[in-house]
Order: structure tokens, then C-alpha cells, then sequence
């Protein structure tokens, strides 16, 4: 990949809005995410919808043999992706207890989300 | 103004007829003097580009109408390759590799890593998702 | 300024999402299953309705569900022609599906 001035860096918004394990959106959005970081793309993932349901602490994916997603999303901060936000209203109505939210993660009222849409170049929805 | 533009498409071609949609949408950006820079099948979407998809007499197919446009346009289409591997579409070269009896994907379409969808959304004015 | 794009059937909780986020200075295009939330009379139209939210639909995906003639007034039917030109107009997306 040819490298891309800083000034002409465009920011990339992922917003996760489907629930795992029933779909494979969640972790192709991750992937998008960490691919934006390793070639060091200003990234911020929004988890919107059911996609708030990929934060429940306590998951054990050994029995069902496929990766475990809270690691891979408590993984993020080692790429260089810091900025994780949450729909409070998704989290609220979907029984998201407020200890779920990762370190360094931070809940958005509709307001706050209906900024992070209005601030980044591209938006990408999964 | 001419824009440069990136498609990303995420639905599989027999779930709704997103890719459809995407491939004509394709069409009608480049009638308008756009340039169409890339097009990135993630996730259900590398399934467009299976080789072998066989579409009934009376429907159109994505395959079809994206070769078509390749053919026509030179454009580069891109099947994620963990997407695509996950999904059993292999080019040659991967077919090798994985010891796997013949390419699956059809040779419009390179395979290529994650990286060139966010070098389109470097260089690319407008990205547009097809779900 | 987002061109937002909704192609799940109102009965999902896309399109409700979406307008509960939607900037003043949104649009919305409604395509494949997407579509339904158009039809008059229904819940998910006036929704739209009260939104205040621009709204458009693609006629390929209208015709295909049949909802031409029964669309909620003030929607505005476009091409594929006319969806790239909203691309133009409205420089970044969202697709809620």
C-alpha cells in the first residue's frame, strides 16, 4: 500500500450493529477496524443496535469452537484503536449491564452518536 | 466534477439482490463521467464472486454482471481473502497453497487483504456500502 | 450531511435506529426490503412522516415490491442515475441493514 499523507488522512467511523455469533458482520468489522489501524488510519468503532451485544463480559466460545469476541474487541487498544463508543440507548434497551463496557470505551447519548457520525470522512456500516 | 469512488459490498449475491444493486450502481456512476477506483467484496459478499454460480434463465446474475463490467471497465474487483478463503473461493494460487483441486473464484476477481479497502477509503471520495 | 441507506424491512430495527439518529441535514434512501417503509398507511411511514427526514426510494426496488403506486407523499422516487447523484450531493453514507 502507498503511504498516505498525514493531512490527507480520512477518517474512518465503523459502526458494528448486528449481534455474534448469528453473524459474521461483527468480526469482519473488527478486522476493518484493526486493518485501519495497522496501516495507521485515524479509526473509531461505534457499537450500535444488537452489535452492543458483542460487549457482554463472561463469554466462553471453547464449547462452540469459534474465536471469542470480547477478546478480540479487549484487544483493540494493543493496535493502537482507543476510541470504542456505545450506543447508551441499544445498551439500555437490550439489558447491557453497565459493567460490560471496556476499558477506555465510553456510552453516547443520541446526540453524542449523531456527532461522531457528523465528524469522519467515511462511515461503515456492518 | 468527476469523483473517484469505492464500493464496498458486504451481501452475499443469493441473500437479497444487494450486489445487484451495487453492480448497477457501479454502472450508472461510471455513465455519470465518474471514475469507479475499486470494488471490495467483505464478509457474504466474496460469494459474488464464486466461479460456478449457475443464475435460472430468467434472472440476472451478480457474477454475471459484474465480470461484465470488469470486462468493460477495467475494474478491479477485490474478494477479501479471509473472507473469501473462509467461504472455500480460491484463486490458483491459493488453491495450491491449501492443497485444494481447482480455483473457485472466477478470474475477474483478485483476491487481496483488508488493506486495499482502506487504501480505497484513503484515495476514494465517496465509499458507499451495499449490507 | 449522510445519505443514510436503509435495506431491512421496517419490521427490523434499522430503519427506527437510524431515525432516532438521523442529523438535520440527513437524507434517507430507501432500497430493497427497505422500500416497505414507504408504503402509506403504515407504521414505519409515519415515522418517516413525523421525522421531517427527506426521504427517497429506489424504483427499481419499489416496482420489485410493488409499492409504486402507494408510496408516502413527499418520498421521491430515483433511478439509479439519481441514487449516484444523492452520492454527489451527500459525500458520505451509512447502510443500515
Amino acid at each position: 500500500m502507498s503511504p498516505v499523507p498525514a493531512a490527507a488522512r480520512k477518517s474512518i467511523l465503523v459502526v458494528s450493529r448486528h449481534a455474534h455469533p448469528g453473524s459474521s458482520l461483527p468480526r469482519s468489522a473488527l478486522d476493518t477496524a484493526l486493518a485501519a489501524a495497522a496501516f495507521d488510519q485515524p479509526v473509531t468503532l461505534l457499537f450500535q443496535g444488537e452489535g452492543v451485544l458483542q460487549l457482554l463480559p463472561g463469554q466462553d466460545s471453547r464449547a462452540a469452537g469459534v474465536r471469542n469476541l470480547r477478546k478480540v474487541i479487549d484487544s483493540l487498544p494493543l493496535y493502537d484503536i482507543e476510541t470504542l463508543y456505545v450506543d447508551a440507548a441499544a445498551a439500555s434497551a437490550l439489558g447491557l449491564p453497565p459493567d460490560a463496557l471496556p476499558e477506555g470505551a465510553q456510552w453516547l447519548d443520541a446526540a453524542g452518536v449523531q456527532a461522531l457520525l457528523a465528524r469522519h470522512d467515511h462511515v461503515l456500516g456492518f | 466534477m468527476p469523483l473517484s469512488y469505492a464500493l464496498l459490498v458486504l451481501a452475499g449475491p443469493a441473500s437479497g439482490h444487494s450486489s445487484l444493486t451495487a453492480a448497477r450502481f457501479a454502472r450508472a456512476l461510471l455513465a455519470r463521467g465518474h471514475h469507479l477506483q475499486r470494488v471490495f467484496f467483505l464478509d457474504n459478499g466474496t460469494l459474488t464472486g464464486l466461479a460456478s454460480a449457475v443464475t435460472p434463465q430468467d434472472e440476472q446474475g451478480a457474477l454475471e454482471q459484474w465480470v461484465q463490467l470488469a470486462a468493460e471497465h477495467q475494474t478491479e474487483l477485490i474478494l477479501c481473502i479471509s473472507s473469501a478463503l473462509k467461504r472455500g473461493l480460491l484463486d490458483s494460487t491459493e488453491a495450491t497453497r491449501h492443497e485444494r483441486p481447482a480455483a473457485t473464484a472466477h478470474p475477474a476477481f483478485e483476491l487481496g487483504g483488508l488493506g486495499l479497502l482502506v487504501e480505497a477509503a484513503q484515495t476514494a471520495d465517496r465509499l458507499v456500502t451495499f449490507g | 450531511m449522510l445519505l443514510h441507506t436503509v435495506s431491512r424491512s421496517p419490521a427490523h430495527t434499522a430503519l427506527r435506529d437510524c431515525v432516532a439518529l438521523l442529523g438535520p441535514d440527513d437524507a434517507l434512501l430507501l432500497l430493497g426490503d427497505g422500500v416497505y417503509a414507504a408504503l402509506a398507511g403504515s407504521e414505519a411511514a409515519a415515522l418517516l412522516d413525523a421525522s421531517g427526514v427527506t426521504v427517497f426510494i429506489l424504483e427499481a426496488d419499489a416496482a420489485l415490491a410493488g409499492i409504486q403506486g402507494r408510496l408516502l407523499p413527499g418520498a421521491t422516487v430515483v433511478d439509479d442515475d439519481g441514487f449516484v447523484a444523492l452520492t454527489e450531493r451527500y459525500s458520505r453514507q451509512l447502510a443500515w441493514y
